[in-house]
């Protein structure tokens, strides 16, 4: 690649070829994905959902419900992570963007929808927002999967699907162990992975 | 009859920044560096010939106080890219 404009007309055709391909590959195989926020939301909704069952379970007491405001710290954090992130990022590929959007995107589902159940379930809304959210949580998750090639992911999407389907053959109360289970297979143990990938590339 | 290829891309080094621009939405002049193994100052020369002939952009901007080049294709870069290959084709396909 360093040779010099004197010697360079000498590319013959399988070359040039040769030459196109390995840059491709190069840029195919730049993951950016080490992760981080995969592992984040997976532990930080796993350990609020499990508190929250917990707590109603066997305490018998609904103020468990504000463990859930642990999501605050975690949104205030995930913002600063990545606009530090994109800082320091070489390379944007167009599968970065297609992510970032699809994860944008989920983040708004789920508020709409928290917002929409809420004011059509009234009082019953945790009736509804589980099965649902389990659906939304697969959407990101299997796309995620489909773009970096990554079978984990694909598999913890239809894994979030599955729940989502058994959440309407049991009991309401225990739609949160489903929650913390669907966050271990389609976040938790795929986060891992990715960040082993991610420190093997580098 | 054989079209010749176009010579701002028949170079080794300036083809690779063409082929990694054209897989990737941006890309910093260290990444660049960094995968085509070129010498900061001949990448540099040949990156401002593709940016003469309108095949890529470069945008210098500081980052944290540190001077930072971004390179992304143009359109006509992906044109040129896109007429380069067809015509390493016919090559190709002339050679078989």
């Amino acid at each position: 690649m360093e040779r010099t404009e004197k010697n360079s007309s000498a590319m013959s055709s399988a070359e040039s070829l040769a030459v196109i391909e390995a840059m491709i590959n190069k840029a195919k195989n730049q993951f950016s994905e080490n992760g981080h926020l995969y592992l984040l939301w997976g532990w930080v909704v796993f350990f609020c959902s499990l508190i929250h069952y917990l707590g109603l379970r066997f305490i018998k007491m609904v103020e468990f419900q504000y463990v859930w405001l642990l999501m605050l710290p975690a949104v205030l954090y995930t913002i600063v992570y990545l606009v530090k992130q994109k800082k320091q990022q070489k390379v944007t590929t167009y599968t970065d963007e297609v992510l970032g959007a699809i994860w944008m995107a989920f983040g708004v589902t789920i508020c709409i929808s928290g917002f929409v159940i809420g004011q059509t379930m009234g009082t019953e809304f945790y009736k509804l927002l589980n099965p649902i959210y389990l659906g939304i949580y697969g959407v990101p998750t299997f796309v995620s999967g489909m773009l970096l090639k990554f079978r984990p992911l694909k598999a913890g999407a239809f894994f979030c699907w599955g729940m989502a389907v058994l959440a309407t053959f049991i009991p309401v109360q225990e739609h949160l162990l489903l929650i913390a289970l669907a966050m271990a297979v389609a976040w938790i143990v795929p986060g891992y992975r990715l960040k082993q990938r991610y420190v093997k590339q580098s | 009859m054989f079209k010749d290829l176009d010579p701002i891309l028949h170079t080794p080094l300036r083809l690779a920044v063409v082929s990694l621009l054209i897989s990737v939405k941006e890309a910093e002049f260290t990444f660049i560096r960094e995968k085509t193994n070129a010498t900061a100052g001949n990448l540099s020369v040949q990156m401002n010939k593709l940016k003469d002939a309108g095949y890529i952009e470069v945008v210098k901007q500081f980052r944290d106080n540190y001077p930072q080049t971004i390179c992304k294709i143009t359109p006509e870069g992906i044109k040129a890219f896109e007429i380069y290959v067809q015509n390493l084709q016919s090559y190709l396909n002339a050679g078989n």
